[in-house]
Order: structure tokens, then sequence, then C-alpha cells
């Protein structure tokens, strides 16, 4: 469709979209270089001797500890794992160091929010939405191909992120084959996941934190005509949700607050954060803001008058 | 009139808040005219246009493009119209014909030849390729020229089109308007708050005052040459002046602040200062008042208050 080509356009032709993705591949590099040198990861070698090294380990680590103290080590207890269920531990590689490099799926939230906040209200500022406007297409249509910018936006910045973390992870860890089995702390003890699931998993719940808060910082766009204000209340809230939460906790309808949702990934590990909220629940909630968010920015987009001042 | 109207205002009004800013609006534009649409500042000029091309609702009222309805039929009506509304706002950080492209785009059939031809007609070649942040203003309504043209309209809209421009600029746009006008019949509506900078490319002008449409005229080419002007003459003695003026000439004159005041026809001035001359009146100053558009256009402005 021209219009999303034309919001593209616009996006890139903007020297800040591009910092943005510097930005991330200067993070994700110095991510691997100081695991490399001052994380010392990578370096811890498991040969064919590996039980050996793993008793020895345990046995460095638990000197001069109490019985307690053992009982709460997590490395001892990983170490136990591995030597209970006989598996040979994997060396950290580049599918460990990808998943690592979830974390920064909170940094694609907040460029996606940037750019969410800018796409309706930019027009404004600059005045070039009078000249948008005046085509031959709705104002429906053109709302929404900048949204769908604004998610192709999140889609590629997504694949950039992965792509890039994965040669730098191979780069700089190596790779242990194609789709190697994890040991991972499930919270509730020690599983063993598939690499290849566990970035699905950690970087697929982050996704639903950013598409929800790019969803509101795209209606505060719509709706106020303001970037800056648009940012900042979508930041503010994201860095803040889970704070707020911890405020409104004690009451009943603190469930139907859309930070109690937007980690649907309580479901899977650990407990949820109220008693009786289940998967489907949170789905549900997420999805009725979602439409609010999004009906809200079609309304105020397409019913208002495009005034001076 | 019998020619279809290319656009039409039917009790166009707009209310902001409790305030009424366009207060019932009725005009035709017709193809191959231009229409000057004339007011002081804060007159409702822009605000009308923005009704006419759909980034406002009509509180009342209705505008027809071609027969077909703003509110109701828009995308049919707005395929036909082309558009600058307040200052010519391009994107900064991409080039000249970046822009273009962007809004080509947006409307069907716009080929590349066509934008390379409203390039070259706005006189923008040489620029073209250099980011819109760079541009002068007069360049930037250059462009926004060119954007408006882009699918052929059958109306082109300009608010305030001279703004920033030199007499130079001015000149030329006032050329490609009347071309588009007489060449292409291309509807061309021109707002702007100084006649003079209007008057010659036009040929009707739409008065409006706080929110009122107060008179339509049309200019007449031969207002300049023949129509009666109102002329003052600073001569002593001012009797005598008057004496010979009147019974030579028959042409009554008055006398108003030490000059003598009357109202002749262009071709009659030499005469008249001759005969002034030969009757040993001295005279100081000839003041020739322009069309009696102007005048009234002046006392307008002067009445004019921003509520
Ligand atoms: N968004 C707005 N809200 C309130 N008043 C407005 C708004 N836009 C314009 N006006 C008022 O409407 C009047 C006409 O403005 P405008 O159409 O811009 O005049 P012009 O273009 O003739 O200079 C002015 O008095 C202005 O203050
Ligand atoms: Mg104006």
């Amino acid at each position: 469709m021209n219009l999303v080509y034309n919001e593209q356009v616009k996006l890139y032709a903007r020297k800040s979209t591009w910092i943005m993705f510097v930005i991330l591949a200067v993070i994700i590099l110095g991510i691997a270089i100081l695991g490399k040198t001052v994380g010392d990861l990578g370096n811890e070698e498991y040969g064919e001797d590996w039980r050996q090294q793993l008793e020895q380990e345990n046995a460095e680590l638990t000197e001069g500890m109490d019985e307690e103290q053992i009982a709460y080590d997590q490395v001892v207890k990983e170490n136990n794992y591995y030597l209970e269920n006989d598996i040979k531990p994997q060396n950290y590689d580049v599918w460990q160091s990808v998943i690592d490099n979830s974390m920064l799926s909170a940094l694609l939230s907040l460029f996606t929010i940037i750019v969410a906040a800018g796409i309706v209200a930019h027009e404004f500022r600059w005045g070039t939405i009078k000249l948008l406007l005046i085509r031959p297409v709705s104002r429906t249509k053109i709302l929404f191909s900048k949204y769908v910018s604004v998610l192709l936006f999140a889609l590629t910045s997504l694949v950039f992120l992965l792509l890039f973390s994965w040669l730098t992870g191979a780069v700089f860890f190596g790779v242990n084959g194609i789709n190697p089995t994890l040991v991972l702390n499930s919270g509730d003890g020690f599983v063993q996941v598939s690499a290849l699931h566990e970035i699905t998993r950690s970087y697929g719940f982050s996704l639903v934190n950013l598409v929800m808060m790019s969803a509101l910082a795209f209606m505060i766009s719509s709706i106020f005509r303001n970037s800056g204000l648009a940012i900042g209340f979508a930041i503010f809230l994201m860095m803040a949700g889970s704070s707020i939460m911890g405020f409104f906790l004690q009451y009943d309808w603190a469930k139907f607050i859309l930070f109690a949702n937007t980690n649907l990934d309580q479901y899977y590990r650990g407990t949820p954060l109220i008693e009786g909220m289940t998967l489907p629940f949170s789905v549900m909630v997420l999805l009725v803001y979602y439409l609010v968010f999004l009906v809200l920015s079609w309304v105020f987009f397409t019913k208002r008058d495009v005034a001076g001042h | 009139m019998t020619a279809e109207s290319a656009m039409q205002l039917i009790d166009v009004k707009k209310n902001i808040g409790s305030k009424q800013i366009i207060k019932g609006l009725n005009f035709d534009i017709y193809p191959g005219e231009v229409f000057g649409f004339l007011g002081p500042n804060g007159a409702g000029k822009t605000t009308t246009i923005r009704m006419m091309v759909g980034l406002m609702k009509l509180t009342e009222g209705d505008v027809l493009i071609e027969g077909k309805s703003i509110k109701t039929e828009y995308k049919e009506a707005i395929r036909r119209v082309g558009a600058i509304v307040e200052n010519p706002e391009m994107y900064p950080f991409m080039t000249g014909w970046k822009n273009l492209q962007h809004y080509a785009r947006m409307m069907p059939a716009v080929t590349e030849e066509r934008i390379k031809e409203v390039v070259t007609l706005v006189g923008l070649d040489k620029a073209i390729n250099e980011k819109v942040g760079r541009y002068s203003l007069g360049m930037r309504q250059r462009l926004g020229i060119a954007q408006a043209l882009l699918h052929n309209p059958s109306i082109l809209i300009l608010d305030e089109p001279t703004n920033g421009l030199d007499p130079s600029g001015i000149r030329e746009i006032r050329r490609y308007i009347r071309n588009l006008a007489e060449k292409e019949n291309v509807a061309v509506i021109v707002s702007s708050h100084l006649l003079s900078e209007i008057e010659l490319m036009c040929d009707r002008i739409g008065i409006i005052k706080n929110g009122e449409l107060i008179a339509i005229e049309t200019v007449q080419e031969a207002l300049n040459k023949t129509d009666v002007k109102d002329i003052h003459i600073e001569a002593v003695p001012l009797e005598t002046g008057r004496n010979i003026v009147q019974e030579k000439l028959q042409i009554n004159a008055a006398i108003e602040k030490e000059e003598l005041v009357l109202s002749a026809k262009r071709e009659e001035i030499p005469s008249i200062i001759k005969s002034l001359v030969d009757g040993q009146v001295e005279i100081f100053g000839v003041q020739v008042k322009r069309s009696t558009l102007e005048d009234k256009f002046l006392d307008l402005i002067g009445e004019n208050t921003i509520e």
C-alpha cells in the first residue's frame, strides 16, 4: 500500500530513526564485550570430565558455608541439577546471549513508543497534516497506514535485535549446535527447554508490553497532537506500571488495571499477581484496552477539525 | 452567470466555541477565473479555506465542488482540488522531489513526468534535490504550488501565496496563475490581505470582513485606465483653480484641506493641469487616488475590529 510506504519513507528519512538502530547495535556489542572480558562468560569450558568439574565447583563454592546457605545457593543447586539428571552443562554460547539480550526488548518498547508518539503528532507540529489530509484518501486509511507503520517499525527493530544479537553472540561466544537444550531456572525448580523455545517465550512476552504501550502512545498522540506528552506519559506508565500496581493491589478491581495483565509470563513462571487471575482473563483485558486505545485514536483523528494554532 | 460553477459556497457558517467565525458565506467561483479572497488578518479567509478542503467541518451550509458536496462526497470533491492552506509546510528533512513524490503517491495517476513538469513550471529545477529545510520562504511557496498542481486540479486554492515573496516573485506567480486560468480553464482562488498584491491577477475580488462577505467586485481591465478617479491637486490659489476647472472644463471641484479635489477620467488629467498652469495657478502636487475598490477595501480595513 502506497500510504504505508510513504510513512516508512518519512520514518527512515529522519536521522533519529537511524540513531535508534545505532544505539541498539552499540548496546548489543557493549554487552558482548563486557560479558567476554569482565563477566568471564564463555571462558568456562566443560569437557569430558564435566562431572568432576561440577563437583569441584561446588566444593569451592560451599567452602565455609553452613547448611542453610548451601541450600539457597542457586549455582550449587543448578550444578546439582546437572549431576542428578546426568546432563552435560552447555558452555555459554550464542543462544544464551540472545536470551540474555531479551531484556533489550524494553529498549525496543521505548523506541516504538517514540515512533508511535511522533507519527501523528509530528504531522501537526510540522503543519504537514494539512497537505496530507486534503487528498482523495479517507482519514481512516491514513491513520491506519500510520499504525501499520508503527508495527512495521517494531517488527523491523525486533528482527534487527535478534539478528544482530545472534551474529554478535556467534562471533564472541561461538555456536553450540542448531537448537540446543538449556537448563533454566523456572522459578520453582530447574527445567530443560530448547533454546528456540526459550527465545520465543522471552521475546514474545515482552512484545505484549510493547504493543500495548505503543498503542497507548499512539492514542495520546492522536488525541493531544503532542508527541512529547505522548512519549512522557507512555514511558512513565511503562516504568512506573508495576509500582502503581503495588499501590492498588489491595482492591478488587486492581486486576482490571492494564499493568496487572501486561506480564503474561506470570502464568508460566511463578504465580499470578492477584489470586483468581487467569491467562484468558488477562488476554481479554488486554484486548479490551487495546481496542479502546485504537478506537479513541480513530475517533479523535477522523472527527476533529484541523484548526490552526 | 450561466457557466457551471467550479465551486459553490452555500450559506457557509462556522462556530468555534461560542463564537461565530464565519457568518454565512454565499458565492460561486467559475472555471477559468481567478477569484481574489480579500480581507484583513483575522477576517476568516483561512478558516473558510479550511472548510472548502474538508480540514474543518461546516457548522452550517455546504460547499459544492463541481456539484459534489465536500460533506457527503468528500473523495470525489477533493480529487478536483489542489490547495495550499496557510504556510506551505513540507517535510524539512526530505528533498523537494521526495516531498512531491510523497504527495503524488496519495493521488491517482500522477507520473514522474508530471512531477518533473510541475517542477519546471514553478522554476525549481535547480533546487529540487535539496532538502526543504534549506529552502527560502519563496522556494517553499513555489514547492507548495507545485504540490497543489500535481494532479491537474480544476480548482486551485492558494492561501496568501504572495506572503514572503518579493515583487518579482509575485509577478511570476501572477504569470502562472493567469496562465492556468486562461489556458487550462482552472478556477483559482487566491486569498490575501493586501489588495495591491493580487488585484492584477484577479478577475473578481470578494471582500471578507469579520466572517462576512461584504462585497464582490469585478476587476475590469479598463478600471485602471478609463474609470473615474479622485484627483487631489495641491494648488495656489485654490479659488482660482476651482473656477478654472469648473468653468473651462465643466468638471465639479471641491476644496478640501488645502487641496482641489475633483473626479475625472485618467485621460483628462493632462488637460486639467494645462488649464490650471495657463490660468497662473501654481501646482505643488497632483495625487491620483486609485480605484474605488481600493478605497472601499481601505475603508473596510480601517473599520475591521477583531472581536
Ligand atoms: N482554532 C481556532 N479557535 C478559535 N478561534 C479561531 C481558531 N482559528 C481561527 N480563529 C479565529 O477566527 C478568525 C479568523 O481567522 P482566520 O481564518 O485565520 O483569518 P485570516 O486567514 O483571514 O487571517 C480569527 O479571529 C481567529 O482568531
Ligand atoms: Mg490566514
